[in-house]
């Protein structure tokens, strides 16, 4: 006998069909319920790491990849609007490198959700859960750590400088996972992480005498038990270790290995260091690379603050398009760019309305998110807002679609169930559905 | 269809189900069935139990679809405005009750993007159905709803997997009483231990307690549920203890049937006392002192009030305080913020009451850099900032959702917070100086009408209006009354002394989060109260029990115990204090820029000193509240700094080291003198043994030290208060 129900030839059971039936009475569709199972999506997943570049702060739509160059003054970016190698796709023109790239480019210009606070609106996006007190979910980052385990000796889960991001709100870091899924911290200087390795004077077999010591002091000690608290602790040591053994993840650390012309392409910026380094490290094994950009909330003066009029040329967005379309470009052409999944977003959009001081406040109705490489179809743009950018006017995203989109283009399953300490199983993704026609 | 709202919908589809079993189960009645409901107590509480209002529906701050309504029905007037007038009234047809919009797209006849949320069948239909025949009427303007009260409020099931049905009584501004069970809506604080169901089922999934919230009318209140951990009676671990702190920790552990840990040995006792009364490691002298006999309780007492007589505790205190008053340097000139930092000093070297640092610091006015305690309003410029920091400090409580609108977890309204913003609106600061005028006004956010102050919580003000208004709000905020301004600081200091508050966070303080312990916060506010707001009084009160000195090794029974106080927990060390103790062992100072050799972590003042060390080690940054533990640092950076960096390697050579060789001291005097110094304890045998060994066999004996010395200070035992 045949273990499992008919299938019928739309690939629906009998007896899920009858489910169903019950389902559609209550108000879901049928393609509701496909796509709950996750019968939509990618096949094979293609990427097997993703460099994420937070704009910290919440970047201004209107003032990127979104322009309104139709609406009225007290809207309209005080910055013109540039066509792009996309027919028909327009962005802004501080932004002419990347203007280039944009056929590697699915631009999302419908993400919209409803936390309009740093804190909360960057948990919801790097963790893809509505926050809530009860519970700290853990960042994308650190899911995909945590599921797509290796043996090798990089840190999966890596943070350029670090993962206070979002008003230092806990949405990059580990949640409820154990903290060894949490960040790595590269630290303030973009060119090196520092203490990789032994100090002067002492060996590597020094070093490794006094690992075996710490050891043996850790197993006769009796005052402090090993417990959740300490798991965590004794896992970095874990990893720090594995780090340290390997003088090719070591490297990865290392900028100084690159050429001047390579260092020239991403710019001298710490928004360029950062971009090569997470190129380095994607190419040495990392799993998930968050580069941070700070100084995205732009509560005023968006004509002097995104390019910095005193010195032309250098600013936010300048240095966004010097780093963000050199990655794309070093990627494809080292032949990373079809498993290196980009993504380039912030917590949210800014008000549609130029506010007294010239600048946007926050405004979560309506963002854009970045995506290429990792399988992704470039040189297309998903949904739009309306024409003063206040709302989705198509396809509305929401920041679990997002996430559940990163993590089945990783490879990671949305819907299985992870264990919080407590004992209690908790979806990876409690919503959220694959954004149709990115692949 | 098209694709676009799918991922919306996915979680909607989750909410409707849950929702059409509650419609099926049918309402019970609220108000008689002849009489037409009123609309507040009769037709909105229908509204939000059907999740009509939720912050992801209709409740979102611009609506959904063209319909707003207030978050969970906060404001019913302009709830009923908008479902009978907005839009022409379409959304209500008095002609044809059934063919009203609000029924209609409710019941999904038509399209409707949040789903079916009253189907027809239901008595919630049937009561909007019946209320809009009516003449959909307002109903009295003055009933309204003036408390909720839950039943059993506080319950201890036999077992898990077992529940018990809260019944919730409304309290009527007519003085009727009304059985709102089936409408109001109810939330597990922690849902791996009580799952609350949508009609006011609890049931208990996992051992402990915790509590289910319960809303209903702008009202709030909470039920604590409680399961056992085990089968069998257990020994109460502190029956010894006459201590009225250790009866009610002991109390509540015997019911809950955890068994406790011993009591904490002499050496464990002396190093936890010291870490955590004056943030420093004992001294190896210290140590042995202490160790040369057996100790009695009244010998740790006198210990503990040697530690509180130290001038380590007015350093250490002073930055637990400018932790929470978020001296970071960033607001003010460097000599503002000494100034500020010297002030806070010397009320702990004075030891100030509280009550009085607090009105001292709520009432400040004057030059920045001669008046230390105005620089509390440099905090922030605007009224209702200023008010979120003051109400997060000195009440513990996150006021700042009642900003936007009805507090959705406590009884804040908006204009609660807006008037208790008012307090502020008169402060201004000119260049160096704070002064309070007779100018400036909070708005109400609706009206724009100005603002009377008001104490949060209260119905009117309490004192007619003097010069000054925040002399007003310092006395309400201090009062014996205001028990949230006791209670917040008393959670406090046991968080810090006993590893968890007995409300966490610390900083959301709010009648749906009761403590675990709410009959001990109770008594040790009154009793911090009763003797002067005194913080050394309140130190010395905790650390003197049994509780307190229980051991941290579990029994293997309580080992999954985090909030009961069975044995004491492990604390990580913060930065600064983790930092000195490795200078303290070492005898290798830092060298602090701008500061005099020998000056500790604890003592810097502001956040604004470079220190790599310290950002690594996770220090609070003052930049927002470290309330939450959400502090920088640590993780794989902290473990390659500690192994590899210059904050552990470079103090290997000199100092201890060197003394120790430079006295010829043998092997097994360095490792006893290394075991005193990181770990307030004397090497066990097979320890000696061990590291012995390692001695003898070593290439010299610099070497060997060094190595032992790398190796205490990376250990666990090291790193954690236990």
């Amino acid at each position: 006998m045949r273990s499992h129900p008919p299938i019928r030839c739309d690939g629906v059971s009998r007896r899920d069909f009858l489910h169903l039936g019950v389902l559609t009475a209550l108000g879901v569709s049928l393609s509701d319920l496909l796509r709950l199972q996750g019968a939509e999506g990618p096949g094979a997943p293609r990427a097997t790491s993703c460099i994420l570049l937070w704009l910290d702060g919440g970047p201004s739509h209107l003032d990127t990849f979104d322009p309104k160059p139709e609406a009225p003054s007290e809207i309209r970016s005080p910055f013109g609007s540039i066509p792009t190698s996309v027919p028909g796709v327009r962005i802004c023109e501080h932004l002419a490198r990347t203007a280039k790239v944009m056929g590697d480019v699915a631009l999302i210009r419908s993400l919209t959700h409803e936390l309009g606070n740093h804190d909360t609106g960057a948990r919801f996006l790097l963790t893809g859960h509505r926050p809530t007190p009860a519970l700290q979910y853990p960042s994308l980052g650190s899911v995909v750590a945590h599921e797509l385990r290796s043996d090798s000796a990089m840190p999966p889960y890596i943070a350029i400088p670090n993962d206070a991001v979002g008003g230092d709100s806990g949405g990059a870091r580990a949640g409820y996972l154990p903290g060894a899924f949490s960040a790595f911290n590269v630290g303030d200087d973009p060119s090196r992480a520092r203490d990789l390795n032994p100090p002067e004077g002492v060996s590597f077999s020094q070093a490794d005498h006094r690992r075996d010591m710490l050891r043996r002091m850790d197993a006769l000690s009796r005052a402090v038990e090993e417990g959740p608290a300490t798991k965590s602790r004794d896992a970095f040591f874990e990893q720090a270790y594995r780090l340290m053994a390997s003088s090719e993840a070591r490297a990865a650390f290392d900028l100084e290995r690159e050429t001047a012309a390579v260092r020239e392409r991403f710019g001298r910026t710490r928004l360029g260091a950062g971009c090569l380094m997470a190129r380095r490290l994607v190419e040495a094994g990392a799993r998930f690379v968050t580069v941070v950009d700070t100084g995205w909330d732009t509560h005023q003066q968006i004509a002097r603050e995104l390019p910095d009029s005193r010195f032309p040329g250098s600013g936010k967005l300048p240095s966004l398009d010097h780093a963000y379309s050199a990655l794309l470009t070093d990627l494809r052409e080292r032949g990373l760019l079809e498993s290196t999944l980009v993504v380039l977003m912030g917590e949210f959009g800014r008000t549609p309305k130029l506010n007294a001081l010239g600048g946007r406040d926050h405004w979560p109705r309506a963002g854009f998110v970045c995506l290429a490489g990792g399988g992704v179809k470039g040189g297309q743009v998903i949904g739009a807002t309306n024409a003063f950018g206040e709302t989705p006017s198509d396809r509305p995203i929401s920041p679990p679609d997002l996430a559940f989109t990163i993590l089945r283009l990783l490879g990671v399953d949305p819907a299985k169930e992870l264990v919080t300490p407590g004992g209690r199983p908790v979806k990876v993704l409690a919503e959220g559905g694959f954004i149709s026609g990115l692949v | 269809m098209k694709r676009s709202a799918k991922g919306l919908r996915a979680f909607r589809v989750r909410c409707e189900l849950a929702w059409v079993a509650v419609a099926l189960a049918g309402l019970s009645a609220v108000a008689g069935a002849d009489n037409p409901p009123a609309f507040r107590t009769g037709v909105l509480p229908l509204l939000t139990k059907a999740g009509c209002n939720a912050g992801a529906c209709h409740g979102a701050a611009t609506g959904q679809g063209g319909f707003k309504l207030s978050l969970l029905g906060y404001d019913p007037e302009e709830d009923y405005e908008r479902i009978t007038r907005e839009r022409g009234g379409r959304r209500i047809d008095r002609a044809a009750p059934a063919e009203s919009l609000l029924l209609r797209k409710s019941s999904r006849q038509i399209e409707h993007e949040g789903g079916r949320r009253l189907p027809r069948s239901s008595e919630a239909f049937r009561k909007v159905l019946h209320w809009i025949e009516a003449g959909a009427p307002y109903g009295s303007r003055e009933l309204r709803v003036l408390g909720i009260a839950v039943s059993p409020d506080d319950v201890l099931l036999p077992s898990t997997n077992r529940s018990v049905s809260l019944r919730v009584t409304a309290r009527l501004s007519d003085g009727s009483r009304e059985d709102v069970t089936r409408l109001a809506l109810y939330s597990s604080n922690d849902d791996a231990i009580v799952e609350a169901g949508p009609q006011g089922e609890a049931r208990v999934i996992g051992p402990g307690a915790t509590s289910v919230m319960v809303r209903y009318s702008g009202q709030v209140a909470a039920s604590r549920v409680a399961s056992p951990f085990g089968g069998a009676e257990v020994m109460n671990p502190l029956a010894a203890s006459e201590h009225w702190i250790d009866r009610q920790i002991g109390a509540e552990l015997k019911r809950l049937r955890i068994p406790g840990s011993g009591p904490s040995s002499d050496a464990e006792f002396l190093r936890r006392a010291h870490l955590d009364v004056i943030g420093r490691l004992p001294t190896a002298d210290e140590a042995r002192a202490f160790l040369l006999k057996p100790r009695s309780r009244e010998d740790r007492q006198r210990a503990i009030d040697a530690l509180l007589q130290r001038e380590e505790f007015v350093d250490f205190w002073t930055m637990r305080l400018a932790d929470l008053l978020l001296i970071s340097g960033r607001r003010g000139s460097e000599e503002a913020t000494r100034v500020y930092h010297e002030w806070v000093r010397a009320q702990v070297a004075r030891n100030t009451p509280f009550d009085e640092l607090a009105r001292a610091l709520l009432t400040s006015s004057g030059r920045l850099s001669a008046d230390g305690p105005s620089n509390f309003f440099t905090l922030a410029s605007d009224p209702r900032d200023m008010a979120e920091h003051a109400g997060r400090i000195f009440l513990g409580a996150q006021i700042a959702c009642a900003r936007c609108h009805a507090h959705p977890t406590d009884r804040w309204t908006q204009e609660d917070y807006h008037r208790f913003a008012a307090y502020f609106a008169r402060v201004s600061r000119e260049g160096d100086f704070i002064q309070s005028g007779e100018r400036g006004e909070v708005e109400h956010p609706k009206t724009g009408e100005p603002l009377e102050p008001r104490p949060l919580g209260a119905r009117a003000s309490t004192a007619p209006q003097g010069a000054d208004r925040r002399v007003e709000l310092a006395r309400w905020m201090t009062s014996p009354d205001t028990t949230q301004f006791s209670r917040a600081i008393v959670n406090r200091v046991w968080r810090h002394m006993m590893g968890r508050g007995l409300v966490e966070p610390v900083d959301d303080l709010r009648p749906t989060n009761p403590a675990t312990h709410p009959g001990l916060l109770a008594a040790l506010a009154k009793d911090f109260v009763a003797h002067g707001h005194d913080l050394r009084w309140l130190i010395r009160s905790i650390a003197v029990t049994r509780a307190y000195q229980l051991a941290s090794r579990t029994t293997g029974l309580n080992r999954l115990d985090d909030r009961f106080y069975s044995h004491a927990y492990l604390k990580e060390l913060p930065a600064p204090v983790i930092l000195d103790a490795i200078a303290q062992v070492t005898e290798v100072p830092d060298a602090f820029p701008g500061y005099p050799e020998g000056a500790r972590a604890v003592q810097l003042i502001g956040t604004r000193t470079p220190s790599y060390a310290l950002d690594v080690l996770g220090r609070c940054s003052r930049d927002a509240a470290c309330d939450g533990g959400g502090r920088r640092g640590g993780g794989l950076a902290l473990a390659l700094h500690l192994i590899n960096g210059p904050t552990i390697n470079a103090r290997l050579r000199s100092g201890v080291v060197a003394h120790l060789l430079a006295q010829g001291a043998t092997g097994r005097e360095m490792i006893e003198e290394l075991y005193l110094r990181a770990f307030t304890r004397r090497p066990e045998a097979a320890e000696l043994a061990e590291w012995e060994r390692m001695f003898a066999s070593a290439s010299d004996k610099a070497t060997a030290a060094q190595d032992l010395l790398w190796t205490a200070l990376n250990s666990r035992e090291f790193a954690y208060n236990h």
